[in-house]
């Protein structure tokens, strides 16, 4: 059927894991934390710092460990920086929306901001995971007391139980005003994280 | 109610396989959310100029134990179209088949003359070129005498293209037992380089390893 549809692809190349050993020597810090732009440089991006944190877990509930984590968002304007919205007056120049870690344990802390709501949308990040087994898998996290949860494409669809999978909790703010959303990941088996199909979507 | 794509497949033999992938059917992304499916890597990686050549430490420093090799390729997203100023992560193991990590408990040898870890970035063209030493096999799991298969691991990240992948080498006795090279099935030919002659460089052996990023990750905005 999609060979009828695109019958000039050309073939993909197979994903493959990441193994073990993805190197903790390609970290890049300013991946990490997007609310700073480096030692020493005034300024960032607009909005609400948070500090999105959890666990990430097997199907035996132990610690995923060596988990290569990225993060994809929009910013506070709820505006993603990307090709379709390159010219948008609400852009951030301080904010690319993309974030990269490898948790050598399984938990995981990522600073950013609040995205903002995008078009009937509610606010969310998209999570990557790679690792050792797996080649990539996907999902999204929401944030609790969002009014646009409700409606939200992604989330409305879903049993009450995976909605609660995918809602960061409020967890307190940090001295520094961060507040915290804590989210924990459960890639197989009983409580599963509802994980989403990107290339046949 | 949700729909749902792909069930992901469990290696076969392989542990974390088990532990890690998910049970449930993948869901399928409504249109009013699949743009948000679209992560965008910013350009703004740096790689230092000698990185592309693995084989030795430093400029100024020997060559690592084993063969040294060469790869080359083009990036294309499935349309053809090459994806250029991407950026490449590559890892592998040295002749012994030992990471430089310090999570590889396997107790193989280091080799002081490699490093094992690289980066480049596809030219105007998507072209891409490192050396490198080629890897050793490793027992992954001595309970079952299952041997990795030698591999190199690249990740690919540039725009909305993504993917992490390994290239594998022809002819090799533990291909056939990969777990993953079974979860990919007649598919696996494609994550093989294809070896050519290299009579007019420094290294022993070339291999071609053309990467097409698939799915709706590379295309989505054109």
């Amino acid at each position: 059927m999609t060979q009828d549809i695109r019958p000039n692809l050309l073939k993909a190349t197979n994903e493959d894991t990441s193994g073990p050993y993805f190197p903790i020597y390609f970290q890049d810090e300013s991946l990490e934390d997007l609310t700073v732009l480096g030692p020493g440089i005034v300024g960032g991006p607009r909005g609400q710092h948070i500090i999105l944190s959890g666990r990430v877990f097997d199907r035996h509930g132990d610690l995923a460990n060596g988990v290569l984590m990225e993060f994809w968002q929009a910013n506070s304007k709820g505006i993603y920086n990307s090709p379709t919205h390159a010219a948008h007056s609400d852009l951030d120049p301080w904010f690319n929306g993309y974030g990269r870690l490898r948790s050598a344990s399984g938990e995981y802390k990522f600073r950013t901001i609040m995205p903002g709501a995008s078009d009937k949308r509610a606010p969310n990040i998209t999570i990557t995971l790679f690792s050792d087994g797996i080649s990539r898998i996907v999902t999204q996290v929401f944030f609790e007391g969002q009014k646009a949860n409700e409606t939200d494409p992604l989330l409305q669809p879903l049993d009450s139980e995976d909605q609660a999978r995918l809602i960061a909790r409020h967890g307190g703010r940090t001295v520094d005003g961060a507040e915290v959303y804590l989210l924990d990941i459960v890639m197989a088996g009983a409580n599963e994280t509802p994980f989403f199909d990107d290339f046949e979507s | 109610m949700t729909k749902f794509g792909r069930q992901l497949g469990i290696g076969p033999t392989d542990n974390t396989s088990d532990q890690r992938t998910p049970r449930k059917p993948l869901r399928l992304i409504p249109n009013a959310a699949r743009e948000s499916f679209v992560p965008v890597v910013p350009a703004r990686y740096a790689t230092r100029t000698h990185e592309w050549d693995m084989t030795r430490i430093a400029p100024d420093r020997p060559r690592g134990d084993g063969t040294p090799i060469e790869v080359t390729g083009t990036l294309r997203n499935e349309n053809g179209t090459p994806i250029r100023d991407a950026l490449i992560e590559i890892w592998n193991a040295n002749h012994h088949g030992r990471y430089r990590h310090v999570e590889d408990a396997s107790g193989l040898p280091l080799d002081e003359n490699f490093f094992g870890m690289g980066r480049v970035v596809t030219d105007e063209n998507g072209n891409y070129r490192f050396w490198t030493i080629s890897p050793g096999a490793y027992l992954a799991r001595p309970d079952i005498g299952r041997w990795r298969p030698k591999h190199i691991h690249l990740s690919v990240s540039g725009g909305s293209a993504r993917l992490i992948t390994q290239m594998y080498f022809s002819n090799e006795p533990n291909n056939a037992s990969d777990p993953m090279a079974l979860l990919m099935g007649d598919r696996f030919e494609s994550n093989i380089g294809k070896p050519y002659e290299t009579l007019d460089v420094d290294v022993d052996e070339g291999y071609r390893f053309d990467i097409v990023v698939g799915g709706r990750n590379a295309t989505f905005f054109e």
